[in-house]
């Protein structure tokens, strides 16, 4: 995370003094857009660079799900089955990328191309049923156009 | 000073007070699980509804007064409101107070039995929790029993410092964790969480199992432990529950160690030195007088040691930094015009103790060194040469520093290297068996109570001195 000081600092500059610990949540998701997950090392300097208290750290990290501790597949599938989702289908979605993909949702593929979620509303229910890949989201779909996304990612 | 009303009675509030704080000023206890008064003003536990005249329920600990304002404690729509809380409280809570420790005086089974009194009205399965979640080899916590009140939290951060706990998750999934750096282990204030738990989600691992409160009393004492001299609950099996024929031992030992709040010397906590206190008392005692290292009767010792005292052309007092204020008063009148005397450190700082800090925790680990040194100088030990006689009271005098040829009394109540090597012994009462007092470092005088009696053989060191100085003596 050292790399990304300078950008913490431009945070730094717009708070008043003594209020790092406001910095928590901002810097830990910087450094999951960099390295794709938040690593031991990158706690171990967060709490040296803000000065906060360790557990401060892990108590944000424990409490937004969307934090990850551990690395994910290149391709980040993220199927909403919330209501308007499940009502359009969200299910049948979800079975048919673990019968293509061969892996249960909180998975990786064992080629670390793909790890599938099962995640709560994405905010598009007027496009139901959605899923997000990375950070696009593919909407109205179905399992044919399924098909056509996963063979767009390289799925043999 | 704004007047309000509390369940129809003018009480006078400050400017700057909640009215959870007016309410407790003038005697009227509102229900609180996350509010404390050293605490800081979270709000998350809602059982301290009142109800304000024309502007309906809101909590109390988080309430300004406001001058004319009619507060109801206990109307009907307040205490419909807490039994909806407590039903919300208990949702996941395992109700297991048959074997909880704090059975007896927590807050949540008493507010249960005054307000609700119902089983739970939800048919859902309970979330299960840790329930032996090990926080440090002194405590543990069962997360099921835990109402997420956060003072443990509060604790750490805004007292001891430590930062050692914190909530992780969230919702139903809420825990109270330890830091994972450890931070909890090394607090050294950290069992103050268990007195602060309004539930038995934090235990000793000292007290686990050992006792039912209520077979429990407490005597007023102080720690021992260092010049802050905390004043403490000891607490021991009452005289009714004494048991009669297993165990018989727990009758004379210390159950556990709580604090007894005390705004002039410290508050409402202590450090865990002083919550360890039975290991201190509970060393190998000396109960038999001795003579030239045999066994004696207390009478035959008291002459021998008197002997020597009237005798000796050079005698030296190594004076008790743990005596009483009464006790080193005596040894003053009867003893110090006799002996040159010498305050002594009965305990040094052991390896691994905290030496100091700035809440409590003082680098002299005596309790009365203040009032020793008003009466004896603060000159340290020294043996002047001819020195041909030590009276040594208490313990932490190293016998190779026995000028030769030097006779050694001892008056004490442990066995140490002095008193194997003295000529005379004579066992000493500890603060546990008699009254007395001790003057703190800044000069605060606290009382502590006797809670056993004295073992058979054993003397208060008060008496001692005036038959050593021979004043009954014909
Ligand atoms: S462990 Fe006890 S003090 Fe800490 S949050 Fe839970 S109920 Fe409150
Ligand atoms: S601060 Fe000193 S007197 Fe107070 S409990 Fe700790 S050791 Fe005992
Ligand atoms: S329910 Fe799927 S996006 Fe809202
Ligand atoms: S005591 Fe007021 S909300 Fe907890």
């Amino acid at each position: 995370m050292r790399h990304l000081i300078p950008e913490f600092e431009a945070m730094k500059k717009r708070l008043p003094p003594g209020e790092n610990g406001v910095l928590v949540l901002p810097c830990l998701k910087r450094i999951q857009e960099d390295r794709g997950y938040v690593a031991d090392e990158d706690i171990d300097g967060l709490v040296e660079y803000l000065g906060v208290p360790r557990i401060q750290v892990e108590e944000v990290l424990s409490f937004y799900g969307m934090l990850r501790r551990a690395p994910i597949g290149r391709f980040h599938l993220q199927v909403c089955h919330n209501v308007s989702c499940s009502m359009h289908g969200a299910e049948r979605l979800l079975d048919r990328l673990q019968s293509r993909l061969g892996i249960a949702p909180g998975q990786t593929t064992p080629d670390g191309r793909f790890t599938l979620s099962r995640v709560e509303c994405l905010g598009s229910c007027g496009t139901a049923p959605v899923l997000m890949v990375n950070e696009r989201y593919y909407e109205l779909q179905s399992e044919p156009l399924l098909d056509v996304l996963l063979e767009e990612l390289g799925k043999p | 000073m704004p007047t309000i009303y509390i369940d129809g009675r003018p009480v006078e509030a400050a400017e700057d007070q909640t009215v959870m704080q007016a309410a407790r000023a003038a005697g009227v206890e509102i229900p609180h699980f996350c509010w404390h008064p050293a605490l800081s003003v979270p709000g998350n536990c809602r059982i301290c509804m009142v109800e304000v005249e024309g502007k309906g329920t809101d909590i109390a600990c988080n309430m300004p007064v406001k001058a004319g304002m009619k507060v109801f404690t206990n109307s009907d729509e307040v205490v419909a409101h807490r039994k909806a809380i407590l039903q919300l409280t208990l949702l996941n809570h395992p109700v297991d107070c048959g074997i909880c420790d704090k059975a007896g005086e927590c807050t949540l089974q008493d507010y249960h039995y005054r307000y609700n009194g119902e089983p739970s009205v939800s048919v859902d399965a309970k979330v299960p929790a840790t329930k032996f979640n090990e926080l440090s080899d002194r405590i543990v916590l069962d997360n099921e029993r835990c109402i997420l009140c956060s003072r443990c939290v509060r604790f750490t951060r805004e007292v001891s410092g430590s930062n050692g706990l914190g909530i992780e998750h969230r919702a139903d999934h809420s825990r109270v964790q330890p830091s994972s750096d450890g931070a909890f282990r090394g607090d050294p204030y950290s069992d103050n969480v268990v007195d602060l738990c309004p539930v038995g989600a934090l235990l000793s691992r000292r007290f686990l199992y050992r006792s039912r409160v209520w077979y429990l009393e407490p005597t007023p004492s102080v720690c021992p432990g260092c010049e802050r001299g905390c004043t403490i609950n000891v607490w021991h099996r009452l005289e009714d529950w004494k048991l009669k024929s297993v165990a018989t031992k727990e009758n004379s030992r210390i159950a556990r160690v709580t604090p007894l709040e005390n705004p002039a010397v410290n508050g409402p906590w202590i450090c865990n030195k002083g919550r360890d206190l039975a290991d201190l008392f509970e060393r190998p005692r000396t109960t038999q007088a001795k003579v030239g290292g045999r066994p004696a009767e207390i009478d035959e010792a008291v002459a021998a040691a008197r002997r020597l005292i009237a005798t000796a052309t050079r005698p030296v007092a190594l004076v008790s930094s743990w005596g009483s204020n009464e006790e080193l008063e005596a040894f003053a009148r009867h003893l110090g015009g006799r002996l040159a005397c010498f305050v002594k450190a009965d305990h040094r700082p052991r390896e691994g103790e905290v030496l100091e800090d700035g809440l409590l925790i003082k680098a002299g680990k005596n309790p009365n060194s203040r009032r020793a040194r008003e009466l004896f100088g603060d000159a340290a030990p020294s043996f002047a040469p001819g020195t041909d006689l030590v009276l040594c009271w208490g313990e932490g005098f190293d016998p190779a520093l026995l000028p030769a040829g030097a006779k050694l009394i001892v008056i004490g109540s442990f066995f140490d290297a002095a008193t194997d090597r003295a000529d005379v012994l004579l066992p000493a009462s500890t603060q546990l068996e008699r009254d007395g007092h001790y003057t703190n470092f800044e000069g605060v005088v606290s009382a502590f109570a006797a809670c056993f009696p004295r073992p058979a053989g054993v003397a208060d060191a008060e008496a001692l001195f005036g038959l050593l100085a021979g004043e009954d003596a014909t």
